[in-house]
């Protein structure tokens, strides 16, 4: 993460979660905030957590496997780092 | 709205599956008759799926000491330990893992799922912090979900990953840190850099838990596991194992150097409110211990088959996932050919196991074999002609995946 913006905003931070889907969204659905992680885009459970170790990384930030199991969309995933990153 | 409905898709699934044969995860065997025969129907078939790794199961001491114990203390306990008490064999077999481990405490359990879900959920409170490995078990994650601890995942097999996860999170205001992590993984058959995950471990004064399910008796100079293999025993405060594998049984056990492991025995709900093991279980695997100790040529039997089916596999042009171990698995471009090429095995009379995501790492596709020091040379053989017809007939066996797929 930029040194000179320790926290992101919603957009950015839905920007880079767009490109970490990348390689788990080979039938490039369109990622929208409302999107369901698994529902819509099809990312399997196990891939999610590659997913959520990538952005933890981005951000050195560390999201517990428990707050994990409760977000569902994209949205819900862009809002729980940005509370993360403001801590 | 009908109970069951949140189950079409896995049932779709399932469907389409075993539209090719048999259900993979429901294979029904006529007759069991060793180690390393099944029979199904008329067909003799070489189990290469059973996770027999010691091949003890039908050894004479083993099986005598599993029928006195009936003889003498019956079929079953017929409840837990903290309400019906403790039998002679519990207590023997506990101070018997402890003894060969060199390890302060030792308790066993009704299985091996149990024993990690009890000991994780438990050791972890509240004011704990759980890194456990990105391919853990699903035993190790329920443990998890079930402690009050957060949970913190790190990449598969990288102590660097879990260093940087470590210092990410700081020091833990009133609690510890317990790492948790397997020895060999169940699926790819892969080995975890034990020495450098302690000296991580050590590094940051967190606790450290291996599951060795798969590699107890398997390695190691008298068979305790990978640990010991690497020369670190002594440095791990705690490792689990199962009976169901090298021990040729069901149950599980966890040991610690530290003695006040003893405490958690009335803490764990896993423990405490389930039956215990029967006698004739917990007999069979103290049997088993025995011949770990004493039978190192088993071990070196096991690895001879694994290099002999790893180079012949190799050979052959198979994409294998991990250097030879006694989990060989070979790597499928997708579910469907992975099933399709099970159900023929199986038809050629070679029974491995299908492993399929969520349940693999990477979301990989597998035909994932498991071998036994009782598999003999011509065994190992059989197993690597089977998969050489299978490539020669690969066309065939497309236009089956192909049929399939287009029926949906």
């Amino acid at each position: 993460m930029p040194a000179n913006n320790p926290t992101p905003s919603r957009t950015q931070i839905f920007d880079k979660i767009c490109e970490l889907l990348v390689p788990y969204n080979p039938k490039n659905h369109e990622i929208t905030m409302l999107s369901g992680i698994v529902t819509d885009l099809e990312v399997d459970s196990t891939a999610v957590f590659d997913l959520i170790m990538g952005l933890e990384d981005f951000y050195d930030i560390s999201i517990p496997m428990e707050l994990v199991s409760d977000i569902k969309t994209v949205g819900e995933l862009v809002n729980a780092t940005r509370q993360l990153t403001q801590e | 709205m009908d109970i069951f409905d949140k189950f079409s898709a896995l049932k779709s699934r399932t469907d389409l599956v075993t539209k090719l044969g048999t259900d993979p995860f429901g294979v029904k065997f006529d007759d069991i008759e060793n180690a390393t025969r099944g029979r199904i129907g008329n067909r003799s078939i070489v189990l290469a799926g059973t996770n027999n790794y010691l091949g003890l199961t039908f050894d004479e001491d083993c099986m005598a000491a599993s029928i006195n114990a009936i003889k003498s203390h019956g079929t079953g306990t017929t409840g837990s330990r903290i309400a019906n008490g403790s039998y002679t064999e519990h207590i023997d077999l506990e101070d018997a893992l402890a003894k060969h481990s060199g390890m302060a405490s030792a308790i066993v359990f009704s299985t091996g799922y149990q024993t990690n879900l009890a000991a994780i959920a438990t050791l972890a409170g509240p004011k704990d912090v759980l890194f456990i490995d990105a391919d853990s078990h699903a035993c190790i994650i329920d443990g998890c979900r079930l402690s009050s601890a957060p949970t913190i995942r790190f990449r598969h097999n990288s102590p660097a990953d879990l260093d940087k996860r470590l210092t990410r999170k700081g020091p833990i205001e009133d609690g510890t840190a317990l790492v948790v992590i397997e020895g060999l993984y169940s699926m790819f058959g892969d080995r975890a850099p034990i020495a450098e995950f302690v000296d991580v471990c050590q590094k940051h004064g967190a606790y450290l838990y291996i599951d060795e399910a798969h590699s107890f008796g398997v390695f190691g100079p008298t068979g305790c596991g990978l640990a010991e293999e690497e020369g670190v025993l002594d440095k791990v405060d705690f490792i689990s194992g199962t009976f169901s594998k090298s021990l040729a049984s069901i149950g599980g056990f966890c040991l610690s150097k530290h003695k006040g492991f003893e405490i958690t025995r009335k803490a764990m709900r896993a423990y405490m409110f389930t039956a215990s093991p029967t006698p004739s279980n917990v007999s069979a695997a103290r049997a088993a211990l025995d011949k770990i100790a004493e039978k190192s040529e088993l071990r070196a039997n096991l690895q001879e088959r694994a290099a002999q089916l790893h180079a012949g596999l190799t050979e052959l042009g198979f994409d294998l996932c991990a250097d030879p171990s006694p989990i060989i698995a070979v790597r499928r471009p997708n579910e469907i050919v992975a099933a399709t090429e099970w159900n023929w095995l199986l038809e050629e009379g070679v029974y491995v196991n299908l492993a399929v995501p969520p349940g693999t790492p990477q979301s990989s596709s597998l035909l994932r074999i498991s071998l036994s020091a009782a598999h003999t040379k011509d065994e190992i053989d059989i197993i690597i002609k089977a998969f050489k017809d299978m490539q020669e007939q690969s066309e065939s066996l497309m236009a089956k995946v192909q049929a399939v797929m287009a029926n949906g």
